[in-house]
């Protein structure tokens, strides 16, 4: 077996367990707390970020995504509670867990007369990396993030994209075991989006565990395991895309076509199968379902539908979309709560 | 340490990635040395030689503005975003305020070492001069620099009243202090104030370490221990200020 079997983890587990070292949680808050004055940035925030997963934080402007996250990387210290980052403690070992942690910035931060090379460069040198392998390190991800050609340009010279791309690209040169990214396609075009998310999946396929604040519905749907929905400070929800959409009562909504009309005794019936919240006849023969789990809901009403003399003609299912489970659980739509 | 010189290294390519403005410094001083200290020393009958004690203290007023500009450049870097990449770094955060203090004083080395040199040299000053008159300098702008990068709590709230703050404290320590004109020339209410200004011990003290009418200056001894005292506290001062104040507990 090899010395990272079970057998050789089983007595670490227990070592962890006496120091409470939580390790199935890459990063953990207690209470954590970010107040400027009587605002509460942050509001005794308890979250857990599974190791090796994708947690998607979704909130509005002002919902303590970006405080969150520059609080579990020591740019920031809380007011109240704390964190641990890979069982470092934000606060007692900050050292240890800025080590361990790497931040994408929302706006790019850096050295505004430096040169995209020379920037990774650094990047590479602070976490260690030297000679050969920091330049073969450095080509490879500005090859990889596209900014070859651009190698040569100084930070202020280059586009919005190009330098968030940069900043991006940071933590694939010294890629940690913790990656934080603040909207990390914010001003990049479609199929650099569709570069960064992939990159990031991979990221984590490699071992990191990654923490993503964004507004957009795509990136949060494309990248999440899970998402952590956020309002004043404070975690509303946090769960798989699924669940978080099965939440929603009356979310799925089945369009149901029937011939040659729709009955009263058939509307009764849908409206009694178990899962629907309520029942709109939209024409002469078709009719919306709002139900909770189409899934389950459609066999009852196929069922219930075989005592009357009408004939199901089209079924047409809808779910929920984020947006939609954003709105329910925030009171707001995502763009004009960012607006 | 690694980080730190790592970090310290490359913010001295970026310093001095603009020669131009490098050479500024050194052409500041050769107009103010050679056009308007040669004249303006022939007004001035009353100092055996103010031409050499104009010279000194050009330096002083260099080595205040090139520490003061650290302390600018620090809260700049700061309001572009510099710093807070900075702090994701994986370096001590006092560790972080000593290599802004290196990257200061290396700054003022290069910047300040050639017109001390020249300084020296047109007046036939020993070696050793170059060596005591150095270390009184960085001794002195150790202290500058750490006043403005302390005083940077106040640029995180508005960079108008720290730069208004920085310019008139520029304007009074320089005016009424022996940067220009010694203590026993100034009108007793003038140097009563001089008294409490350190600048006037630094001053003092780099005159004396270069012999000049020494009659007209502060004990060196007392001059040397002001000079050491300021640059003690204003070093504590920012080791304990600035990562409370970057890492936002003052705001809070």
């Amino acid at each position: 077996m090899s010395p990272s079997g079970p057998a050789y983890r089983k007595p670490f587990v227990g070592i962890a367990q006496a120091v409470g070292v939580n390790l199935d949680s890459a990063v953990e808050t207690f209470n954590l707390t970010k107040a400027y004055g009587a605002v509460k940035a942050l509001d005794a925030l308890n979250l857990k970020v599974r190791r090796g997963e994708i947690l998607v934080l979704l909130g509005p402007n002002g919902s303590g995504k970006t405080t969150f996250l520059n609080l579990i990387s020591t740019v920031l210290r809380p007011t109240g509670g704390t964190a641990t980052v890979m069982g470092f403690d934000i606060i007692k070992q900050p050292l240890k867990v800025r080590e361990t942690i790497g931040i994408s910035f929302q706006e790019p931060r850096g050295f505004w007369r430096h040169k995209p090379y020379h920037i990774l460069s650094f990047h590479a040198a602070i976490y260690g990396l030297r000679g050969k392998e920091r330049t073969e390190v450095v080509e490879q991800t500005l090859k990889d993030f596209d900014l070859w050609s651009s190698r040569n340009k100084r930070f202020m010279e280059l586009s919005g994209g190009q330098g968030k791309r940069l900043e991006v690209a940071k933590l694939f040169v010294n890629r940690p075991k913790v990656a934080v990214f603040d909207e990390p396609t914010a001003m990049v075009d479609l199929d650099g989006k569709r570069m960064i998310w992939d990159r990031i999946r991979a990221l984590r396929e490699q071992g990191s565990t990654i923490v993503v604040a964004t507004n957009e519905v795509r990136e949060a749907e494309y990248l999440a395991d899970r998402i952590s929905i956020m309002k004043g400070g404070k975690e509303v929800v946090t769960e798989d895309l699924r669940t978080l959409k099965d939440s929603i009562s009356g979310g799925d909504v089945v369009e149901v076509g029937m011939s040659p009309a729709i009955t009263t005794g058939a509307m009764k019936a849908i409206s009694e199968v178990p899962g629907t919240v309520r029942v709109t006849q939209v024409s002469e023969s078709v009719l919306n379902a709002f139900v909770d789990r189409s899934e389950d809901w459609l066999p009852l009403m196929m069922a219930s539908m075989q005592a009357f003399s009408v004939k199901i003609t089209s079924i047409r299912v809808s779910e929920p979309s984020l947006d939609d489970v954003f709105i329910h659980y925030t009171g707001k739509e995502i763009v004009k709560a960012n607006a | 340490m690694r980080e730190l010189f790592t970090l310290l290294g490359y913010e001295l390519r970026e310093t001095f990635d603009s020669i131009p403005w490098t050479v500024y410094f050194w052409f500041y001083f050769g107009f103010q040395y050679f056009v308007y200290g040669q004249l303006v020393s022939r007004l001035v009958v009353s100092l055996s030689n103010y031409y050499v004690y104009y010279g000194t203290g050009l330096l002083i007023i260099m080595t205040f503005n090139i520490a003061s500009w650290s302390g600018r450049r620090f809260v700049e870097g700061a309001h572009e975003g510099r710093l807070r990449y900075i702090l994701s770094l994986p370096i001590r955060r006092s560790g972080l305020f000593v290599e802004q203090l290196l990257l200061g004083l290396i700054a003022n080395l290069v910047r300040i070492g050639p017109p001390l040199v020249l300084v020296l040299w047109l007046n036939g000053m020993p070696p050793v001069a170059l060596l005591t008159s150095t270390v009184v300098l960085l001794s002195m702008s150790v202290g500058i620099m750490g006043i403005m990068i302390s005083l940077s709590f106040i640029a995180f709230k508005s960079f108008d009243i720290y730069s208004a703050i920085v310019a008139s404290a520029s304007a009074i320590l320089i005016r009424f202090s022996t940067v220009l004109y010694p203590l026993a020339f100034m009108p007793s209410a003038y140097a009563s104030v001089a008294r409490f200004n350190p600048l006037t011990y630094g001053s003092d003290l780099l005159r004396n370490v270069m012999n000049i009418d020494v009659s007209q200056l502060l004990n060196p001894g007392m001059a040397g221990v002001v000079v050491a005292a300021v640059g003690v506290v204003t070093l504590t001062l920012g080791v304990v200020l600035v990562p409370r104040t970057l890492e936002g507990v003052k705001s809070s």
